[in-house]
């Protein structure tokens, strides 16, 4: 864990091991005995000798509620002890055995979860009497269920894993597997669960308590006390509050606890803050003033960052390309190359922790004016959007809302843009145009009713509805099977004759469907463009190293040995000074790491980012 | 959707049957014989012919099986048996308080959702904010303090400090309905605080998590407006996680309101059950338990069936 | 003719998915009846779209999961029919790797100590001499030996995917099958991998089961082919033979699709998607897509046989004498 998620649970972790100090302390510390009564200064008020006064039997409160704290914190962490052992247990081999141990460990717990907690609880003290051994037992039954269940599901997710397939697939004993692969990965989550459990049984039992049906007097236990103070809060409503400040003090220290606790173990982190749609920043140097290229797209010095914890992180830097009307332009990068944040930024959809810092993104609109992207209020860019440029994303499963009929969402962007009349027509006219097998169907369907390459089909169709002028797609055909990849390309190809002069971005990490679709190409690589140009002549004589050696990777022909690029993509954050392929590059020399090099033109529209192109072939 | 609601209906028929089942268990295989148990005061040994003629007007003489098919034959009939203190038909006293419990609940739930659903909903929108602070520390230490501490002093400051509110009591509505609204308002908001707090935390969380969805973005690139986008495409989709998160809170909800029953003197069921238990009543206790837990069963049978109604994937299975 | 070191015989597994009145479950017919052998050394590449079965047939071969019919005999012993202490022995002799190299490491584990598992469980190492195996296998796939400590996470993905195939040569095995395990990769770690999965293959004599769906690598790296289609196979033959010239029409169409740098797609593209297993076609399950189908195909599922005119090259077609003319 990173020191930065631990910060957090400094404060609550402090004050919850104080308070169980204090519980702990309690015989040594030079208290008064907590049952020992004084009737005749019943009621009094905070004296020298007891600070926070008597009670209704003139017992000490500041000793009593120290007391009590040992025996409502003794109560709870038992019980919550019980519960997780027998439930972890349970939850354990449940998840990993399935089947008619499932039955007999999980599902028969829960039944125990069909009773009101509280009600259990009253039904066990009827049964046994009222006591703190009572309490335990009770309560270890009540929170058990909870305990098999999360283990029971952590199992079930961590046993699909591969990691545990692999310990099976290596002989490894089950026992083994349990206790040395399952329970150190479920463990997150169970821990959670303990303190959340503590604090709730300090409910319970104070609840049970106030009703008389828990600790027995004389006893000291914060429940009773505010059962005790109660009765006679007409005379002293300050008894009152002490024992509830120190039940709600210390179920909040423990909830608090538990709520940092859960936020350090969740990998995911924090989410990240305000959505971006929700407002823009617009803090951008001004434009260049050197004329736009007559040109429907045209990206020029597109630089993004991120935040990080040393200073802002460069993710993408110096990006440009063209793209005339009715051109295709693909985007070809591997992971971490900043291919998808680089189409996001045309779109202005960018998350919110990414920001542009330089460069300008020009989009002929439909009037035929170029206008900067980078610079567009947000109510203008969303005018745009869905009208003059689409886009259509990776995952049709994910990018479909499962709640709405799938014509409701292909509705939309008419509707966005001001149509009101004939949607349903359009709708399916649309449908029917990207090839969907029984249009009028397809439109009252859920997404969860259609196959994936039909959702994807749906996209972009809501995608084209408006005839947008350029159209974004990014790695719309990876999720899908490769017969289906073929009829998405040829569709996009289709719509692209149909709809004369709309030009494609197409971001994809596949040189093959690169060759197959693309006009133009640009590579990035580790957050640059290294090389662009017509796809056809960078596949046949590539200029950059990296694009030479990424073909030659590529496991087609009959090389005996694929030629591999040695090494890993670096990380945004350790970026090799000067050229960022170098250190991977079979040409590289001093040079090439002394000074980033820039792009350089290497033909017509063609153009790399590298001092030796001309020694590349 | 017919096969889904049966299916939900088999299941939750199930549950109440193996309640019922536990309940009897319960009472008759703990160690210990029932009748000794409920004679037995302060320790003394009771008078074995008085235990004896306990037993036998309870049937314990009789078999297992056979008194686990009278007391479900009873149970279909509606029977819960008689009371052991006074002979009074426990179902009637039952369904004498049983509506008042009912009402309480419903409207601690209605308060619960009117405040927590916008509550966390606009917190979400501005996470980070002052707002989203504000309420999410509120509703941090809602959580924290215990019910029946909340209806405590509500009644100490309200009621006996400023002498706002009476402190407590039950005035049947068609009597005076002004009065027995102010009378409901103060239990239903005690339960409130609690559950509101979970709501509003549930429905914050559960928002900002859809707005990271894809289909958001989709609707986004579509140019759809942002206010269409949340009531749209997050609102819906935020909503489910928080049935499931309610629905996990029924039974906390339910145990609670023994607690402000008894805070606020609220002749409900749950009062019924605290008086039985002081009293070892265990046909009183078996029946009140036995009916708040098929309520519970039958809550969850409505929170299924909300679920089914909010995602289509579920309708179909 | 040697006998085949592993072998699957008429393998069913049929998985039911929740659903219906009182959630009985629908049978989602994931193998129908598959026959495969491996042979000492031999690579054999399995490949089909979602849904095929491939992955399945892969854990039902090493017996990570029960087959709901047929068997599985290594060596010619029925994998069923051995107690749990021998198939524990077994497995020594036959490992997997996985697709994702994220999910198949333990986060909370050293690689050192997961790699050096096999070797605990089948007592062949202990202690210094194991630590000492460890470095060798960190080595022979082109890691940093010193880096056993390190955990997982601090391992890029082409590095993990090492790391798992140095597990499963740890103990080692005569016969692994490989689940997708450069799909997600990067195209440039991707052939990393594939040349140091050939290496080894070389080197140790290993038998290969290959899963993908990249037809290109499967090419590249295999002796054999099987080409799956909602649980059954449709073609199998020697891997050049069979992208030379497909013969059944999905290997056909799959090629076609395939994109490629150097040639644009021949062909117009497969209509349709691949069904349900839950819903196959009756007769044969290609039907419904094929350009070739007639009534006849749908009224029985067509056996696989061998193809008229062509050594060791099965095709389960009505039509194979048609298309082999």
């Amino acid at each position: 864990m990173r020191r930065a998620k631990i910060r957090p649970l400094i404060l609550p972790g402090v004050l919850a091991l104080a308070i169980i100090a204090l519980a702990v302390a309690a015989p040594i510390l030079p208290l008064t005995d907590p049952v020992r009564q004084d009737v005749a200064s019943r009621l009094t008020g905070p004296s020298a000798l007891h600070w926070l006064g008597q009670d209704e039997y003139g017992r000490d409160v500041l000793s009593r509620i120290i007391w009590g704290a040992r025996v409502s914190l003794s109560v709870a962490f038992a019980a919550a002890a019980a519960a997780a052992v027998a439930g972890t247990l349970l939850g354990l081999l449940g998840g990993y055995f399935r089947g008619v141990v499932e039955l007999l460990t999980v599902r028969a717990s829960e039944i125990v979860l069909c009773f009101p907690p509280l009600l259990l609880a009253l039904l066990v003290v009827t049964l046994l009497g009222p006591g703190a051994a009572t309490l335990v037992l009770s309560l270890a039954i009540l929170f058990a269920p909870g305990f098999a269940r999360v283990a029971y599901a952590e199992t079930l997710s961590a046993r699909a894993l591969d990691y545990v397939t692999a310990q099976q697939a290596l002989g490894a004993p089950t026992a083994r597997i349990l206790a040395r692969t399952l329970l150190p990965n479920i463990a997150p989550p169970l821990i959670v669960q303990f303190s959340l459990t503590v604090a709730a049984a300090m409910l319970l039992e104070s609840g049970l308590s106030f009703l008389g049906l828990g600790v027995v007097p004389p006893s000291p236990s914060w429940g009773l006390m505010i059962r005790g103070a109660r009765s006679a809060m007409e005379q002293a409503p300050l008894l009152l509050f002490w024992p509830c400040l120190a039940l709600t003090g210390t179920v909040l220290v423990l909830n608090l606890f538990c709520d940092r606790l859960r936020d350090a173990l969740d990998p995911r982190g924090r989410a990240s803050g305000k959505p971006g749609f929700l407002g823009r920043v617009l803090a951008l140097p001004p434009a260049p003033q050197t004329p736009a290229t007559p040109a429907l797209l045209s990206v020029e010095g597109l630089t993004l960052q991120v935040p990080g914890p040393k200073g802002p992180v460069t993710v993408v830097r110096d990006v440009g390309f063209t793209l005339a009307p009715g051109e295709t332009l693909a985007i070809v990068g591997e992971s971490g190359s900043g291919k998808t944040l680089t189409g996001l930024a045309i779109m202005g959809l960018l998350p919110a922790a990414v920001r542009p810092v330089a460069g300008r993104i020009m989009l002929a609109g439909r009037d035929g004016t170029p206008r900067d992207l980078l610079r567009l209020p947000e109510p203008e860019l969303r005018a745009m959007r869905g009208r003059d440029m689409a886009m259509i994303f990776q995952d049709p499963s994910s990018s479909l809302n499962p709640l709405l009929r799938v014509g409701a969402q292909v509705g939309e962007s008419l509707r966005a843009h001001g149509v009101t009349d004939g949607i349903r027509d359009r709708v399916v006219t649309l449908l029917r145009q990207v090839g969907l097998p029984d249009p009028e169907r397809a439109a009252v369907a859920y997404p969860h009713e259609l196959s994936g390459g039909q959702r994807q089909r749906a996209m972009i169709a809501a995608a084209i509805a408006n005839h947008p002028r350029l159209l974004l797609a990014d790695e719309p055909t990876t999720a899908l099977d490769v017969t289906v990849q073929a009829q998405i390309l040829t569709l996009l190809a289709e719509l692209k004759r149909a709809e004369g002069g709309m030009g494609m971005v197409f971001v994809t990490h596949n040189l093959a469907v690169v060759a197959e679709i693309a006009d133009r190409v640009a590579v990035m690589y580790a957050g640059e463009v290294v090389e662009e140009g017509p796809a056809a002549e960078v596949f046949a004589a590539p200029r950059h190293p990296y694009t030479a050696a990424l073909i030659e990777s590529t496991p087609e022909g009959d090389a005996e040995r694929l030629s591999a690029i040695p090494g890993a993509v670096p990380q945004p954050w350790a970026m090799p000074s000067g050229c960022r392929f170098a250190p991977r590059c079979a040409m590289a020399e001093p040079a090439c790491t002394a000074a980033a090099p820039a792009m350089e033109e290497t033909g017509p529209r063609r153009a790399a980012r590298c001092r030796r192109w001309k020694e590349v072939a | 959707m017919l096969a889904f609601v049966a299916r939900r209906l088999v299941i939750s028929v199930g549950l109440v049957w193996a309640v019922a089942s536990l309940v009897f268990l319960v009472i008759h295989l703990i160690p210990g014989d029932p009748a000794e148990l409920l004679l037995s005061q302060g320790g003394i040994a009771p008078d074995p012919a008085a235990v004896e003629e306990l037993r036998e007007r309870l049937g314990l003489n009789l078999p297992l099986w056979q008194q686990y098919v009278s007391y479900l034959g009873g149970l279909l009939q509606g029977d819960f048996g008689l009371a052991l203190q006074d002979d009074h038909p426990i179902v009637d006293e039952i369904a004498l308080r049983l509506p008042r419990t009912l009402e309480l609940v419903g409207m601690a739930g209605l308060i619960s959702v009117v405040f927590g659903v916008p509550l966390g909903v606009a917190a979400a929108l501005r996470a980070g904010g002052a707002l989203d602070r504000v309420f999410s520390a509120a509703a941090g230490l809602a959580l924290s303090i215990p019910v029946f501490v909340v209806g405590t002093l509500t009644v100490l400051v309200l009621a006996q400090q400023l002498k706002l509110v009476p402190a407590g009591g039950y005035v049947p509505f068609a009597r005076d309905p002004a009065r027995h609204m102010l009378l409901l308002m103060m239990p239903a908001g005690t339960i409130a605080v609690g559950l509101g707090a979970v709501v509003f935390r549930v429905m914050r969380s559960s928002v900002l998590e859809v707005l990271e969805r894809e289909h958001v973005r989709a609707a986004q690139a579509r140019g759809v407006a942002p206010a269409t986008i949340i009531r749209r495409h997050v609102l819906r989709n935020a909503l489910t996680p928080v049935v499931t998160v309610v629905a996990l809170h029924l039974g906390s909800l339910l145990g609670g309101t023994v607690l402000v029953e008894f805070v606020f003197n609220w002749p409900g069921l749950s009062g019924y059950l605290v008086r039985s238990v002081e009293a070892r009543d265990y046909p009183e206790v078996m029946g009140i338990v036995l009916v708040i837990s098929a309520l519970f069963v039958l809550l969850n049978f409505l929170v299924d069936l909300l679920y089914a109604v909010i995602d289509p994937r579920v309708r179909h299975g | 003719m040697i006998a085949p070191l592993i072998r699957g015989e008429g393998l069913t597994r049929i998985f039911h998915r929740r659903g219906g009145f009182l959630g009985r479950g629908v049978p989602m017919l994931a193998l129908r009846g598959v026959d495969i052998a491996v042979n000492r050394g031999e690579a054999v590449g399995v490949v089909g779209e979602s849904g095929c079965g491939k992955s399945t047939l892969g854990r039902v071969m090493l017996r990570l999961m029960a087959p709901s019919g047929g068997r599985v005999l290594f060596e010619d012993r029925d994998l069923a029919t051995m107690g749990g202490a021998e198939l524990r022995a077994l497995r020594r002799r036959m490992q997997m790797v996985f697709q994702d190299p994220y999910g198949s490491l333990d986060p909370r584990r050293s690689v050192g100590a997961q790699i050096a598992d096999g070797m605990a469980i089948h007592g062949i190492a202990q202690g210094a001499e194991a630590a000492e195996r460890v470095a060798a296998l960190l080595r022979q796939v082109g890691l940093d030996p010193t880096h056993a400590q390190r955990l997982p996470h601090e391992f890029s993905g082409g590095q993990r995917q090492r790391i798992a195939i140095a597990r499963a040569l740890a103990t080692r095995p005569d016969f692994i099958v490989a689940d997708e395990p450069v799909s997600a990769l990067d195209v440039s770690i991707q052939a990393q991998v594939v040349n140091l999965l050939a290496d080894l293959r070389a080197e140790l004599g290993l038998a290969l089961m290959f899963i993908s769906h990249d037809l290109h690598v499967v090419r590249h790296l295999c002796d054999r082919v099987v080409v799956m289609y909602l649980g059954l196979v449709m073609e199998e033959g020697p891997a050049a033979e069979i992208f030379r010239a497909p013969a059944h029409p999905y290997t056909r169409a799959l090629l076609a699709a395939t994109p490629s740098m150097h040639h644009r797609a021949m062909t117009a593209p497969l209509a349709g998607e691949v069904p349900s297993i839950a819903r196959p076609p009756s007769g044969c399950v290609f039907r419904t897509r094929c350009p070739m189908a007639q009534p006849a195909c749908a009224e029985s599922i067509p056996v696989l046989r061998p193809l008229p005119g062509a050594d060791g090259r099965q095709i389960a077609c009505r039509r194979a004498e048609e298309i082999a003319a």
